[in-house]
């Protein structure tokens, strides 16, 4: 039932999305074809302001102080470690990169309008929408060189752990490093798709609003099989509302394979196409209107 | 007539909880900017000349109105190939220098990596900023950064510059200095907007000013226009005795003797020989007979005053 209720969602979902781009092929038509440039400048100029904040560059030295210290737990059997490793490391990737998301892109429009950095973009030739992307396209920058950063150290740590441990005959560690690879790569997809949702959050809220609506966001998202479990045991309003929010909130942890990876269970393929199908839909959906609504929005 | 800037009826009022009826901060402005010509808008605080530039820039829009640059509107990409726009405060983005910043701003206008650089030298020159190119936004000083944010503004060579209060916070060194550059671009045939609290200075540059009150245009001209003719004539004297002096300001049509200069209101030729006579007679000597002008801050304050009243 949830399964075929979701592809009508994902059909609808499509549907909207090719509507919506017709109708605002004045705005994506022009900013494809003019913008590309100014697009990747503002990428540029987000990614390049970033690098010299000092909290990021904190941020990363802490984790990846985490998780060279996952070489600690020295223990354990040599399955268990690697088990460990795995999942406290594929863990803190993913926390620290859904805080990191929520901080950057959190913070991005509502400061740009606040500080009035945005006046003298505007008076440019740039549009609205394009400056809009731009900041996006820098946060996805950002957040994919934290990971491939976080990710490397991992895969380093599991790599020295494999030449430390001396297997035994019942227990080997196996660093499963390909499977490691893949749901680090899902962590980040789970990323774009809360950092485009914060964007459209950010483009109509101010900065406080858009940190607690980005926080929900991860929450509710990071629990949708509880409230589908909640919405069969609720009756009325409470039920409509349960529901509405399963839909409206991206599944966030149809993205996360810790589990699989660190039991060394078999990675679902088409369960990870289908939740990177419906995270494009929700990023796509969620530009779009940002990108509507920032345009219109008095800055 | 030629026009560069046109600004019809235009209405800006802003709802809030608190002001359901609405706050309007522009009442039907309508002005019209000629190509070559710099205008400034002039009021206190609250007046509405912050907000004007801001739909005039696209950033907020008007309740009614209508704006046009070169007869098209601010959303076309075009029309913003041709202005460059100098914010109040220098709201650039403080982690980087003053090279990296012009950089940026050029390369929003697509310009080639070639021509970017060459630009970025030859603004930071004009600005004066060439020995300070390294150096970091947050690190300079209010005058280096108000500089940055003017040559920012100038990187497409724009036809059209909106200046919101281009010397504000600036000492008056640095005021100095703006001025120069703002009459310097003036110079160089471009049409200028500007918003500005120093009246000294707008007198300098401006060549038609627009009074705003409370959203409302009130008053508009040139400042001889504003001024009007005058009407007082100011005599200067030295060495006038105080009996004469005393005697003087009986005589018709003197408002007073201060400081050895004799003021006169509307004093016809025979009135004013009369008077000239009165001072030779009373041992002074006559070193100036002027009929000044009023400055555009008596101008702005006795505008201001009318409407009041």
């Amino acid at each position: 039932m949830s399964a075929q209720v979701s592809k009508l969602i994902l059909m609808a979902g499509l549907i909207i999305v090719v509507a919506v781009l017709v109708l605002t092929r004045r705005i994506w038509g022009t900013a494809l074809t003019h913008g590309l440039p100014s697009i990747w400048r503002i990428a540029k100029m987000t990614v390049a302001e970033a690098r010299r904040k000092r909290v990021l560059q904190a941020v990363v030295v802490l984790v990846i102080l985490i998780l060279t210290s996952l070489t600690f737990f020295t223990y354990l059997n040599p399955e268990e470690q690697a088990r460990m490793i795995i999942d406290s490391g594929l863990t803190t990737i993913a926390a620290f990169g859904m805080l990191l998301a929520i901080f950057i892109a959190a913070f991005m429009i509502p400061h740009e309008i606040e500080a009035r950095t945005l006046y003298p973009i505007l008076a440019k030739p740039v549009r609205r929408a394009e400056f809009l992307l731009g900041k996006y396209l820098g946060a996805l920058i950002i957040l994919g060189v934290v990971v491939a950063i976080m990710t490397v150290v991992l895969v380093g740590v599991l790599l020295l752990q494999d030449s430390m441990v001396e297997d035994l005959a019942n227990s080997k560690f196996d660093p499963n490093l390909l499977p490691v690879l893949f749901a680090a790569a899902m962590s980040y997809c789970a990323l774009a798709v809360l950092t485009a949702l914060i964007m459209l959050i950010s483009s109509v809220a101010s900065t406080t609003m858009t940190v607690i609506g980005a926080v929900l966001l991860w929450v509710v998202g990071s629990m949708q099989s509880m409230l589908l479990d909640l919405s069969t045991k609720v009756t009325g309003a409470t039920k409509v509302l349960t529901l509405a929010f399963f839909y409206a909130v991206p599944p966030l942890q149809n993205f996360d394979f810790r589990m699989e990876v660190s039991n060394h269970i078999g990675v679902s393929m088409p369960a990870a196409v289908f939740a990177l199908e419906r995270g494009l839909l929700y990023a796509i959906v969620a530009l779009v209107v940002a990108a509507i609504f920032f345009d219109s929005r008095q800055v | 007539m030629e026009t560069v800037l046109q600004i019809d009826g235009l209405t800006k009022i802003y709802h809030s909880l608190f002001t359901p009826a609405g706050v309007k901060a522009v009442d039907n402005l309508t002005l019209a900017i000629r190509p070559g010509e710099t205008y400034s808008m002039v009021g206190p605080n609250g007046s509405g000349k912050t907000t004007t530039l801001k739909m005039v820039l696209g950033l907020i829009f008007p309740t009614s109105g209508t704006i046009s640059i070169f007869g098209k509107d601010i959303s076309d990409l075009s029309v913003r190939e041709r202005i460059g726009f100098l914010p109040e405060d220098a709201y650039l983005y403080d982690v980087f220098t003053g090279e990296e910043l012009l950089d940026f701003y050029a390369g929003l206008f697509g310009y080639p990596r070639k021509r970017r650089k060459a630009l970025v030298d030859e603004l930071l020159t004009l600005v004066g900023m060439q020995a300070n190119r390294k150096v970091p936004f947050r690190e300079c000083s209010k005058g280096m950064r108000q500089r940055l944010a003017l040559a920012q503004a100038l990187v497409n060579d724009p036809e059209v510059l909106i200046l919101d209060e281009p010397t504000s916070g600036l000492d008056p060194a640095g005021r100095h200095q703006m001025t120069r550059l703002i009459l310097e671009l003036k110079r160089r045939g471009k049409t200028i907007l500007l918003c500005s609290h120093f009246l000294a200075e707008v007198e300098e540059v401006c060549d038609r000013v627009g009074i705003l009150y409370r959203g409302a245009l009130v008053g508009e001209g040139t400042l001889a226009e504003l001024a009007g003719e005058p009407t007082e004539t100011v005599v200067a004297t030295a060495g006038l005795e105080s009996a004469a002096a005393a005697r003087i300001a009986q005589m018709p049509q003197v408002l007073n003797v201060e400081d050895g200069a004799v003021r006169l209101s509307k004093a016809t030729g025979d009135q004013l020989w009369s008077v000239l006579q009165a001072v030779h007679d009373g041992g002074g000597r006559i070193l100036e007979v002027a009929k000044p002008r009023l400055s555009l801050q008596e101008v702005f304050v006795r505008t201001i005053g009318e409407v009041q009243e």
